[in-house]
C-alpha cells in the first residue's frame, strides 16, 4: 500500500513539475498550480502506463485529489 | 526511449532542463487532434542528445492558421490526421456519395497546397502520412476511407518540397499494434487519440531528421573483430576455424552484419576496426577469408594491437579528424561496452546481443536513428578519400618544407556560386562541418536553396583536386550583402570540411572571395567568429587574415576589414578555376 502511495506521488510530481515534498495526502486541484486540463490529461496516462491499468472513461474526470486517484488506482488494480 | 516510462521521461526531462544550454532549437507542433503529451517526450529526447529544445504545439484543430505564425520555426511538425477529417462529416463515411467524396478531397488537397505554401520557406517541415488504420478493415476489398488516404498520400508526396520529410505513420502502427496505438477512449473525451506508446515511437522515428539538422548524426562506426564481425577467436580458434558464412546456423548472421557494414561505407559512413589480436591474423581474414564480405577495401582505418580500446578509439577519433559524439562503437565484450561507455560516454557503445538472431535488427535499429542513409556520390567515395588522406600523410615524409609538400600535391579548387545542382551536398556540410566552421550555422536544403535563389545572397561551393584524387565539394562560404549599405557585405559560413584542413586552401579562398568581392563592388566587409567545443583551430582566422576586431562579447566576436587594404596571400602552388552560374 505504501509503495502505491509513494508511486502515485512519483507520478504526480513528475507530470505537474513539483518537489515529491510538496505532494501529500491532501493535495488536489486546488492545492496544485500546474493542475490543467491538459495535464490533467498526462496524468491519466502516466498513471495508466505505471500501474498497468485502464482508467474507466467514466472515472477520468473524477481523478481530482490525491484521495480519489489512490481510491481508483487500487480498485483498478483489482 | 520506447521502454522509458513516462513518468521517468519527465522526471529526467525536468532535471534535463537545467542542464542543457545553448541556442534553443525550434519545434512547433501543428495538429488538428490533442498531442499535448508529445512535447514532453520530444524535449527528453532533444536534451538527452545536448539539443536545448524550445517546443510549442499550435492551437487544436488549426493547422492552417498555425502554419503561418510558425513558419519561422526551425522544425515544423503537422499532424494532419484522418480521425478528425472523418468525424467532421456528419454523413456515415463509407455512404458517402461521389460528388461529398470528390467535395472533401478536394477540400483537403486545397489545404495541404495552402499549408506547403505557407511552410515553402521553413528549414525542415515533418508531415505525417495519412493513414486508414484507425478504422475497421474491409479484408477483401477497399473502404472509402482507404481510397480517400490512398490518393491523399499520392497528392502528398507529388506535392511536397525539398524541405519537407514524410512520416509513414502506418509503419509505426505496424510496429506497436493499432490497439497499442490509439487511445479511442480520450479520443472521445479529449481529441487525444495517441498513446504514450504511439508517441514515444513517434519521437523515435523523427530524432534522425532532427539530427540532420542539428548536425548530431554519426559519422563513423567501429567494430571488434572476433564474436563481433564473425563467430569465434582467430587467436584460439584459428583462422580456418572462424565462421561468418552464409550457409552457416551461425554465420549467416554474422555475415549479414558484414553486409550491413559494406552498405554503410557505400553511403559515406566510416567503418573501422578496433580490435585487441595479431595485425597480421585480422589482415589475412580480411584480404583471403573466402566468406568475407567486408573486405579491407571497405575499411577507412584499423587498429588491430594489444592496447587498451580506449586509447585506441581516442586515436581513431583524432587520425580521422572527427569527434567523438560521431562514433558509434560495436563490440561482444561486456568488458570493454561498459570500459568506452565509462570513460568516452560521448561514443556510442553497443554490445552485440547474446541471441545471436537479434544482432542484424539490433544494429540496424542504432543505424536508422543516427545515420544519414541518403546516397549522393559524394559519400560512395569517403572511404577511397580517406584512404588517401592516409596516403598523402605518408608522402608527407619524403618532402622537406611543409610548402614543397604542398606545392607536390598539384592541388587545384573549382569555385562555383549559386550552383543549384550542389544544394545537397552544402546543406550536408553546414550540417556536419564542426570544426574548420567560424559560425555552425546548420542550413537544411530548402534555406540554401533560398539563399541561392536570393539576389542578396551568394552560396560558394568549392571542390578540391589533387595529384592524389578528387575530394569532392569540400568547403562553403556564404556572403549576405548587407540590405541598408550595399557597398557592404558580411561572411555568414565560410567552413571546409576537414578532410582538406591544413593545405593552405583556406588563404586561397579567402584571396578569391575578396577579389570577387572587389570585382562586384563591394568596399567592406564583416565577418562573425562564433566559439564552439570544437572549433578553437578557426578562432585566429580573422586576425590572419588581416581583419580588424570590432567588437568583442563573451559568445561572440565581429570583425571587418575594408577590402583596399586586404593583403593576399598569393599561394602561387594552387590553382583555381571558377564556374558562375547566376
Amino acid at each position: 500500500m505504501e509503495n502505491i502511495k509513494s508511486q502515485i506521488i512519483k507520478v504526480m510530481s513528475a507530470v505537474f513539475e513539483v518537489p515529491i515534498e510538496d505532494i501529500t495526502e491532501t493535495s488536489s486541484v486546488d492545492s496544485i498550480d500546474s493542475w490543467d486540463s491538459l495535464k490533467h490529461l498526462n496524468l491519466i496516462l502516466a498513471l495508466e502506463e505505471e500501474f498497468n491499468i485502464s482508467i474507466p472513461n467514466e472515472e477520468v474526470g473524477n481523478l481530482m485529489n490525491y484521495k480519489l486517484i489512490e481510491l481508483i488506482v487500487n480498485e483498478c488494480r483489482k | 526511449m520506447e521502454n522509458l516510462k513516462y513518468s521517468e521521461i519527465l522526471a529526467q526531462n525536468q532535471i534535463l532542463r537545467n542542464t542543457v544550454k545553448g541556442i534553443p532549437y525550434r519545434i512547433s507542433v501543428l495538429s488538428n487532434v490533442t498531442i499535448n503529451s508529445l512535447k514532453e517526450i520530444l524535449e527528453y529526447s532533444l536534451r538527452v542528445n545536448q539539443i536545448n529544445p524550445s517546443i510549442e504545439l499550435g492551437n487544436y484543430d488549426n493547422i492552417i492558421q498555425d502554419s503561418v505564425r510558425y513558419k519561422d520555426s526551425d522544425l515544423v511538425v503537422v499532424f494532419f490526421d484522418m480521425l478528425n477529417v472523418v468525424d467532421s462529416v456528419s454523413t456515415f463515411f463509407e455512404d458517402i456519395n461521389d460528388e461529398l467524396y470528390n467535395n472533401l478531397k478536394n477540400r483537403i488537397c486545397a489545404e495541404i497546397d495552402i499549408i506547403i505554401e505557407n511552410l515553402k520557406d521553413s528549414p525542415s517541415v515533418i508531415f505525417n502520412s495519412f493513414s486508414s488504420n484507425y478504422f475497421i478493415p474491409n479484408y477483401t476489398q477497399k473502404t472509402i476511407v482507404e481510397t480517400l488516404v490512398i490518393e491523399l498520400n499520392k497528392y502528398l508526396e507529388e506535392r511536397k518540397n525539398i524541405n519537407i520529410s514524410i512520416i509513414n505513420i502506418d509503419k509505426i502502427f505496424t510496429k506497436i499494434g493499432i490497439k497499442q496505438a490509439i487511445d479511442f477512449r480520450l479520443y472521445n473525451s479529449s481529441k487525444a487519440p495517441y498513446t504514450l506508446s504511439f508517441l514515444k515511437n513517434y519521437v523515435t522515428a523523427i530524432n534522425p531528421i532532427i539530427y540532420k539538422n542539428t548536425g548530431k548524426l554519426k559519422k563513423a562506426i567501429i567494430f571488434d573483430c572476433d564474436n563481433t564481425l564473425w563467430k569465434g577467436i582467430i587467436g584460439e580458434d584459428g583462422i580456418e576455424k572462424i565462421d561468418m558464412s552464409i550457409s552457416s546456423h551461425f554465420g549467416k548472421f554474422y555475415n549479414k552484419i558484414q553486409q550491413i557494414a559494406v552498405f554503410l561505407s557505400k553511403r559515406g559512413v566510416i567503418i573501422g576496426i578496433c580490435s585487441k589480436n595479431n595485425e597480421s591474423d585480422v589482415t589475412e581474414v580480411l584480404l583471403n577469408h573466402p566468406d568475407v564480405i567486408l573486405k579491407d577495401e571497405y575499411i577507412a582505418i584499423k587498429k588491430i594491437n594489444w592496447e587498451d580500446k580506449t586509447s585506441n578509439l581516442l586515436l581513431i577519433a583524432s587520425e580521422l579528424n572527427i569527434g567523438l559524439d560521431s562514433i558509434v562503437f560495436v563490440d561482444d565484450s561486456s568488458f570493454e561496452i561498459n570500459l568506452i561507455k565509462e570513460q568516452i560516454p560521448e561514443i556510442v557503445s553497443i554490445q552485440v546481443p547474446s541471441a545471436i538472431y537479434e544482432y542484424p535488427d539490433f544494429l540496424l535499429q542504432y543505424i536508422t536513428n543516427y545515420f544519414n542513409l541518403s546516397l549522393n556520390s559524394e559519400d560512395a567515395k569517403k572511404t577511397i578519400i580517406y584512404k588517401q588522406q592516409t596516403e598523402r600523410e605518408s608522402d608527407k615524409k619524403n618532402h622537406k618544407s611543409i610548402d614543397e609538400y604542398l606545392a607536390s600535391l598539384n592541388i587545384s579548387l573549382t569555385i562555383s556560386v549559386d550552383d543549384l545542382s550542389q544544394i545537397p551536398r552544402i546543406a550536408q556540410l553546414t550540417q556536419k562541418t564542426n570544426q574548420f566552421n567560424i559560425t555552425t550555422k546548420r542550413y537544411t536544403e530548402n534555406q540554401i536553396l533560398n539563399m541561392i535563389n536570393s539576389v542578396h545572397d551568394n552560396v560558394f561551393a568549392v571542390s578540391v583536386a589533387d595529384k592524389f584524387g578528387d575530394n569532392g565539394i569540400t568547403a562553403v562560404c556564404i556572403i549576405k550583402t548587407d540590405l541598408q549599405n550595399k557597398k557592404k557585405c558580411n561572411i555568414d559560413t565560410f567552413l571546409m570540411s576537414c578532410r582538406i584542413i591544413g593545405r593552405n586552401i583556406e588563404f586561397v579562398l579567402m584571396d578569391y572571395i575578396i577579389g570577387w568581392l572587389i570585382s562586384h563592388n563591394f568596399t567592406t566587409v564583416t565577418a562573425k567568429f562564433i566559439p564552439t567545443k570544437k572549433n578553437q583551430q578557426v578562432q585566429d582566422f580573422y586576425s590572419l587574415n588581416g581583419f580588424a576586431l570590432i567588437k568583442k562579447e563573451s559568445d561572440y566576436k565581429i570583425y571587418s576589414i575594408e577590402l583596399s587594404k586586404y593583403q593576399p596571400k598569393n599561394i602561387s602552388y594552387i590553382s583555381i578555376n571558377f564556374k558562375e552560374l547566376k
